[in-house]
């Protein structure tokens, strides 16, 4: 598995307060990343040090299989959580300087800024003043900014926070093109519906540590316990006395199991068609919002 | 550091605000308001050439005449600045009743004021002027002058020596400046000179102010717009922020270069156009090149100076109003020679100009004013830009320190102790 981006024992403390307390992740390449944790986790601090705009107390950044360089910065496309424009520059001039600011020339950037002007629908507000466009236009010429460059590694901080519908799902099928095409997204987030829909991999912190870590799908395997939901018909109160389950739930006509954890599935299945008339039975993964707030709460993972 | 990048920080900055109608509108702007301010007041005192409607009494009976003389030879020379339209009245003999009467001629407005001169004052050496406005003191110094000059020629006959006689003996001597220089003496204006410091001074302190102050907004638009995060994932602080001011500084030499190209111009020989305008006996000041350089390499250091400053408030700072309240101290940097500028053009050599020179933050405006009238000891020049010149490198690095963190730091304003942090900060 090639790495895009790994982070090694990252550390940052300002005055007494630690906000990054030894971060390792492992970013692999042609992934959707997310980089979860509730407010105040260190998220930012963390992006803010890979793209060096402060500087580790200890620990290694990697980029693409080696210490980061001044030259690969050039390869990342940054979107900050606090973004903004130069409010008196036309679209095209904001354009070209940020392309400038990665080493293009302007006579390469224009017909990307053309292209991609065109793709969202931007095309006529070229020569306006970003303070002339609406905040969903903004939002869009920020997000034209950060990929222009083409970038092997595109890292978005809150990308989705404050988007308009229209926006999210621009935002959405871009970060699933750049997958697709085999480049490498890091996004952080605190809205998990977003990242369980689009992430492949994830990295949960929370006060500055990793709590978890790993492909989402294994996580999921692994934090959904032992638990299985049951569509049945017959007597439902024999279920407790059925060895291997240790807790029954029921809820509006669906009944949850969580069985011993060395417990078989489908031993316990056998147990129960002995009484039941079984019309549903299937192991359960549980949401990530469920893992998220296990995990910052302090339940063992 | 990639001086390339800092370049495509400065390059932005520059033709940002060249393309800008502010950067047009102070380049014209600014001379003409200071051409106004001088020439409107001299315009106004030419046109209000309507004389002074002056009503005098003679009771000597021989003062009237040689007086009524003076004044139109005067007037003839164009020498006067204010002109009186004279008329004599013969005394009456009851003197207050007359003196009640002409009090109420100035009230009515027929005339603007009354002299009376009589032997006895004229004895104790003073005579009386009586106006509804007594603080005209350039009509009065005037007048004062005329009839001092009439009445010594008055006493200077009753003494007994012929008017031919008088007139040798009280001619006047007038004084011809001539400005000493390593260059070879030059005959200069005295006042020209005077006019040039000024000139040279007010637009050092305007251009020191303005251009400031777009580094502060400058660095503080990028920091509440939130883009500074964006660049410097680019590019480092280090560069942004030279860039910044390297790209401020070019708009700000652009500007100069347009005016002194401008100033050439104008006083070159055969511009008859500005010769017309001036006063006569008033020379033109000429730019010379050593001049020139001085002013630039003033400005150059004045700008970092200030500048760098500037852009530490912006960076530590959230919004303006903070802003501009720290700024106001390099304000008081910029105003204070505006207090003692005259006794430094007076006297250019001396110890207040002399050791307010040497201070790198009064350096270049006070040394703009001490080369504008007489050029200094080449010991002092050499002192005073070596400290000037250090204290802006500090300045530089300080300004640096500060910057980097302060970009991204939103919230409250910092105290002087974290500001000293951001400072140690490795």
């Amino acid at each position: 598995m090639t790495l895009t981006l790994e982070l090694r024992d990252v550390r940052k403390t300002y005055g007494d307060v630690a906000a990054v307390r030894g971060v390792t992740m492992e970013v692999p390449a042609a992934t959707i990343f997310g980089l979860l944790g509730p407010n105040g986790a260190g998220k930012t601090t963390t992006i803010r040090m890979i793209m060096d705009i402060i500087a580790p107390d200890s620990g290694e950044v990697l980029v693409f299989g080696h210490p980061r360089t001044r030259e690969d910065l050039r390869r990342i496309g940054y979107l900050p959580e606090e973004r903004g424009l130069y409010r008196k520059m036309t679209v095209v001039d904001q354009l070209v300087y940020l392309g400038e600011l990665r080493g293009m020339k302007r006579r390469e950037s224009l017909p990307r800024i053309a292209e991609w002007l065109e793709r969202v629908e931007l095309s006529a507000w070229g020569k306006k003043k970003i303070e002339e466009l609406s905040k969903g236009m903004q939002q869009k010429v920020q997000l034209v900014g950060t990929v222009l460059h083409e970038p092997d590694l595109l890292i978005l901080d809150e990308p989705f926070a404050g988007l308009d519908p229209i926006n999210q799902s621009l935002f959405r099928d871009l970060l699933l093109d750049y997958r697709r095409r085999g480049k490498t997204v890091v996004l952080s987030t605190h809205g998990m519906l977003l990242a369980e829909k689009l992430c492949d991999h994830i990295c949960l912190i929370s006060a500055g540590a990793v709590v978890l870590a790993g492909e989402l799908r294994a996580i999921r395997r692994r934090l959904g316990g032992n638990a299985y939901r049951l569509r049945a018909k017959g007597d439902l109160d024999r279920l407790a006395e059925v060895p291997g389950i240790e807790r029954v739930a029921a809820e509006d006509g669906l009944v949850k199991l969580l069985l011993a954890p060395d417990a078989d599935g489908g031993r316990v299945l056998r147990e129960l068609v002995e009484f039941l008339d079984v019309e549903e039975f299937r192991s359960e993964e549980p949401d990530l919002e469920e893992i998220f707030i296990k995990a910052v709460s302090g339940a063992a993972v | 550091m990639r001086p390339s990048d800092a370049y495509v920080v400065g390059k932005r900055e520059y033709l940002v605000r060249i393309k800008g109608w502010g950067f047009w509108f102070a380049t014209f702007g600014l001379p003409l308001f200071m051409a106004a301010l001088m020439a409107v007041p001299a315009l106004l005192m030419t046109r209000g050439h309507s004389a002074q409607r002056l009503a005098l009494v003679d009771t000597t009976g021989e003062l009237a005449g040689p007086l009524r003389e003076r004044l139109a030879s005067a007037e003839r020379e164009g020498a006067q600045v204010v002109a009186f339209d004279l008329r004599v009245l013969p005394p009456e003999p009851d003197a207050a009743a007359q003196r009640a009467r002409l009090d109420r001629m100035v009230l009515a407005d027929e005339i603007d004021a009354w002299i009376w001169l009589d032997e006895e004052d004229l004895g104790r050496g003073r005579f009386e002027y009586h106006s509804e406005s007594v603080s005209s003191w350039l009509t009065q110094e005037v007048l004062q002058g005329v009839v001092s000059e009439v009445v010594g020629a008055w006493r200077l006959r009753r003494a007994g020596f012929d008017t031919a006689q008088i007139a040798d003996l009280t001619r006047g001597v007038d004084l011809e400046t001539v400005k000493v220089s390593e260059g070879g003496s030059r005959a200069e204006g005295g006042f020209g000179g005077v006019v040039l410091a000024i000139f040279l001074f007010t637009i050092l302190y305007a251009v020191l102010i303005l251009y400031g102050t777009q580094v502060m907004q400058g660095v503080l638009e990028e920091k509440t717009s939130r883009i500074v995060e964006v660049v410097t994932s680019a590019v480092r602080p280090l560069e942004l922020m030279l860039g910044k001011l390297v790209g401020i500084c070019c708009v700000g030499l652009t500007q100069l270069a347009i005016w002194i190209a401008a100033a050439t111009l104008l006083t070159a020989p055969g511009v008859l156009a500005l010769r017309t305008m001036l006063p006569e006996g008033l020379n033109v000041p000429s730019f010379t090149p050593g001049l020139v350089l001085h002013f630039l390499a003033l400005f150059l250091i004045g700008f970092f100076l200030f500048a760098t400053f500037y852009a530490m408030v912006g960076a530590a700072t959230n919004n303006m109003q903070e802003a501009q309240q720290l700024a106001s101290f390099a304000i008081v940097f910029l105003v204070a020679p505006m207090f003692f500028f005259m006794q430094v053009i007076n006297d250019p050599d001396g110890r207040l100009a002399v050791v307010t020179s040497m201070i790198p933050f009064f350096m270049p405006l006070v040394m703009m004013l001490r080369i504008a009238v007489k050029t200094p000891p080449m010991w002092q020049l050499a002192v005073a830009y070596t400290l000037a010149i250090a204290t802006t490198c500090g300045m530089i690095w300080l300004c640096a320190r500060v910057y980097r963190v302060g970009i991204l730091m939103y919230g409250k304003r910092p105290t002087l102790a974290e500001l000293w942090r951001w400072v140690r900060y490795a």
